[in-house]
């Protein structure tokens, strides 16, 4: 199939997924979340005050009406204001996008490199010490919640030895560095054990094929064998793993952006969901859902790149 | 170049980096550093209800009256007036003089970006708009039903697609560019308290017609700091407003502030920034403040048992210079009744219930021992509590407890259906529900707990649901009318009385007590209601609770004052002994 053309039939099924996302989201908001009148209003609230509001809201109008209304949203992109800080979600968005992506992507592209080179070594020497070690001390700092890793990260470096800022925050190239170094640090420990243990595993499951027995008995050099065909081999997986992960970088970490206090998406989000905010659910919840697909088009066409025997159907 | 080598350069480049990381504190800057424990909703006034919004909105925004820095108990004083009104005989009217020469911030909304003079008819829309029902203002309830003609106002123009701001209220009037003019519907001596909250600051109508559903993100007061703009982020950043009028730190106080005058006179505000770190998670707040990052902080739950030892601070932080101050809180914990659930019509049911609750102990598991028990609604500090009373009902008393379960109807509990007890859904809310379950349970009542999310919570007292609740009032003002309207039947649910009470007796006295001006004969009456609420066992009353601050010693003048918004620009810090101080950090 035409690349074009798949990406397109692709792109299509983010119709019906939206819809069931919209509907999703509608029926969550509608059955379990709480009313947000009486957060909104406050404790001296009057049934009469409600009832206005409510009005306000559109969440007196009849249930089909506020569907259609979710899914216009969800096609227009037209997040309009949030309930509660009034202000406009795309300008929200933005506002949150920087400094949770400041976090993000250094410890996307930290961890993963750093895994992936780990998983290669240890794939090189199965079985031995190194590999043991590893995978043992992998496990270890997995059964860590990622709580006690702030605590203590918080509690030793930045205050007991005073490396790094506690908590806090400033917007901007250079200024947000001191501030985001910790919480890499200690996302990077939290992040690269359960990432080793699924490249290690994916190397591995390489590392048995025939090509690799092949290429050993023709003389290739083990350096070789692992980058050249091992590691290229284990691509697909890869980058399944990878790609999918970035769309959620946007979203922020929500514990790391609470404790460092860090106006990310994260933190939007949850305060959000605490003051049942349903516009900015409903934008946080659609734009995951699209960048969700999008990037698993991506993987897709990814795939054909690393493998030419792969084909788009 | 060797592997060790090699090792050694990059441990020296990784420490390096590290070490500059951390940011040194410039102890010579005048900046106040201080932290909100709760996101800010935002700079609108009239929707400021709770309190970290409200003392974010009193470094930008004022009022007609504020409370007396140095006073206690509280004591209020002309702001933007120019002095305390004018009130006629019948304390029906009362008529403002303004301060000439108070201007707005400067911002685009204004001709040439310059802030206009403040006039009384400011006041006049900035009342309205509380008023207006398209506003959803949270602080419309102070005035509802207060003003002569403002309630008609409200409900004509709710039909209306727009709000008529130009039509006249008889309650309402700018009598002049400077004199303003209220009327009372009848007399309401605490309506002054109204007028120092924030709810009653005075914006303009340009800003507000500028910024349209923006305008809680655009501040413009009158007031001592300036925000350009709020952006709902972690860290708030006020300066000093360079138009701010002339306002001097005042030079008399109450004998036990005395010591906080070593600044009498100077012109106002002193710290010529203020850093707001909004952190909701207390454990990385509680370091910065032992770092010497904040200069006040409020102990946090779990960190009390390591910060105070015997009711004293401890030594590591004393030697930091670090200076306790405890004060007790206008305010009242408490465990309702549903009084539309007639089983608790029966007085000695209640009577019992209060006689079998372990308070003592309660305030060691919930409180570290730092409350004050209640023996009524009223707390102390405000006149209407009465000194050295003793409650008879308070608990644990359980002999005394099934005695009266007994007399109640219900020996051992026979006969007594399960109670439902509504709490809000938190942690700490769970274990005080389970705790008092298993206070109950010692005289044979069966209580069953309910826990749901806070808007549910209050959406279930709103409609008069459940039969007992968890809950906790603050005062909005120093009056006792503040809690004794808790119990007033005009005011049960969807009002503030979420017990339902209605005792026609009490109503009766409540409503001849309200309306007296403060003397003697109006404390006498708030005592007497305020002892029968408690012999009725209206409520089981539980707690005062009181504020531990922990404050650095280098900053000045500070003091725990629940309801004056406006203390930041008050505070001060030394930063040579800052400087010196923070060595030992």
């Amino acid at each position: 199939m035409n690349l074009y053309s798949y990406i397109l039939r692709r792109l299509l099924y983010v119709i019906p997924v939206l819809l069931g996302v919209c509907f999703l989201i509608f029926i969550i908001f509608n059955v379990v979340a709480p009313d947000p009148a009486y957060l909104l209003l406050g404790r001296h609230a009057t049934i009469e005050q409600i009832a206005t509001l409510h009005r306000e809201l559109g969440i007196d109008r009849p249930f089909w009406e506020q569907y259609l209304a979710v899914v216009k949203t969800a096609f227009t992109f037209d997040f309009g204001y949030s309930w509660s800080s009034k202000q406009q979600i795309w300008e929200m968005i933005k506002a949150g996008a920087g400094p949770s992506l400041s976090i993000t992507v250094p410890l996307f592209v930290i961890t993963n490199t750093i895994a992936i080179s780990i998983a290669l070594l240890v794939s090189f020497y199965r079985g031995k010490f190194i590999d043991k070690a590893v995978l043992l001390i992998s496990i270890a700092m997995m059964s860590i919640s990622s709580l006690a890793y702030i605590l203590f990260g918080q509690y030793f470096f930045a205050y007991k030895l005073g490396l790094f800022e506690i908590s806090g925050y400033e917007p901007g190239f250079p200024h947000f560095i001191p501030y985001v170094i910790l919480p890499i640090i200690l996302y990077v420990a939290i992040s690269w054990g359960p990432d080793t243990r699924f490249y290690r595993s994916v190397i591995l499951d390489e590392v048995y094929q025939d090509y690799v027995r092949t290429a050993r008995a023709k003389g290739v050099g083990e350096l070789s064998i692992m980058f050249k065909h091992v590691l290229k081999n284990a691509m697909i997986p890869i980058l399944t793993y990878v790609i999918i992960q970035i769309p959620f970088l946007i979203l922020g970490l929500l514990l790391a952006e609470a404790f460092f206090s860090i106006p990310g998406l994260g933190g939007i989000t949850i305060k959000a969901i605490n003051t049942s905010d349903f516009p900015v659910i409903k934008a946080m919840t659609i734009l995951s859902a699209v960048g969700f697909i999008i990037f698993g088009v991506i993987t897709d066409v990814l795939y054909t790149v690393v493998d030419p025997r792969m084909r788009l159907k | 170049m060797k592997m060790r080598n090699i090792l050694l350069v990059m441990t020296m480049v990784i420490t390096t980096l590290l070490t500059g990381c951390a940011k040194k504190q410039d102890a010579s800057e005048r900046v106040l550093n201080i932290v909100s424990p709760a996101e800010i909703k935002g700079f609108d006034p009239i929707m400021a209800d709770d309190l970290y919004s409200g003392r974010e909105i009193g470094k930008i925004y004022e009022g007609l009256l504020a409370y007396h820095w140095l006073k206690v108990p509280y004591e209020l004083v002309p702001n933007l007036a120019e002095a305390m009104p004018e009130v006629s005989k019948d304390g029906i009217t009362y008529t403002f003089k303004l301060r000439k020469g108070v201007v707005f911030q400067d911002d685009a909304a204004f001709p040439n970006g310059k802030g206009r003079e403040v006039e009384a008819s400011d006041f006049v829309y900035s009342i309205k708009r509380l008023a207006d029902s398209k506003s959803q203002a949270n602080g419309w309830w102070i005035l509802d039903g207060k003003l002569k003609g403002l309630n008609e106002w409200r409900d004509k123009n709710e039909k209306l697609p727009v709000t008529n701001y130009a039509e006249e209220v008889e309650g309402l009037r700018a009598v002049d560019k400077y004199t303003l003019e209220f009327k009372l519907a009848k007399p309401f001596p605490q309506f002054l308290y109204a007028l120092a909250m924030g709810f009653t600051s005075v914006v303009s109508k340009e800003v507000v017609e500028k910024y349209g559903k923006e305008f809680i993100n655009h501040p413009v007061g009158t007031g001592p700091y300036i925000l350009p703009k709020f952006d709902q982020g972690k860290r708030i950043t006020y300066t000093k407003n360079p138009t701010f009028r002339e306002k001097f730190y005042p030079s008399d106080a109450s004998p036990e502030l005395k010591g906080l005058l070593g600044d009498a006179g100077k012109r106002l505000p002193l710290v010529d920034k203020i850093v707001v770190h909004v952190m909701v998670e207390s454990q990385p707040a509680w370091l910065k403040f032992n770092k010497g990052e904040l200069d006040y902080y409020s102990i946090p739950k779990d960190n009390f048992a390591s910060a105070i030892k015997n009711n004293t601070l401890a030594p590591d932080l004393s030697a930091k210079g670090i200076n306790l101050i405890i004060a007790p809180q206008l305010d009242l914990t408490y465990t309702g009744f549903n009084f539309d659930n007639k089983l608790f019509h029966n007085v000695k049911l209640r009577r019992a219930m209060a006689l079998a609750f372990d308070e003592a102990k309660s305030n060691e598991l919930f409180y570290n021992n730092t409350s004050f028990s209640a023996q009524g609604p009223v707390p102390p500090g405000i006149a209407g509590n009465i000194k050295d009373y003793k409650n008879p009902y308070k608990g644990p008393n359980l002999e005394a407890a099934k005695k009266m379960l007994a007399e109640a109807g219900y020996p051992d509990g026979k006969g007594l259906p399960e109670i439902l007890y509504d709490i809000p859904d938190s942690t700490t809310s769970r274990q005080s529900g389970e705790f008092f379950q298993k206070q109950m349970e010692q005289i044979g009542i069966k209580i069953k707990i309910s826990a749901s999310p806070w808007p549910e919570f209050q959406a279930k007292l709103k409609k008069r649901g459940g039969q007992m609740f968890g809950l906790a009032w603050g005062a909005d003002y120093p009056d006792a009318e503040n809690f004794l309207q808790l119990f007033y039947g005009p005011n049960s649910s969807p009002g503030s009385n979420s017990t339902n009470y209605n005792n026609p007796e009490f109503n009766k006295q409540f409503e001849a007590a309200v309306m007296m001006q403060d003397s003697p004969a109006r404390t006498a009456a708030y005592e007497k209601l305020n002892k029968f609420l408690a012999e009725e066992v209206v409520v089981i009353f539980n707690m005062h609770r009181q504020a531990y601050t922990l404050q650095q010693g280098w900053l000045k003048n500070y003091h725990n004052s629940d309801l004056s918004h406006d203390s930041y620009q008050y505070l001060d810090l030394d930063t040579a002994k800052k400087e010196e101080m923070l060595k030992k950090f």
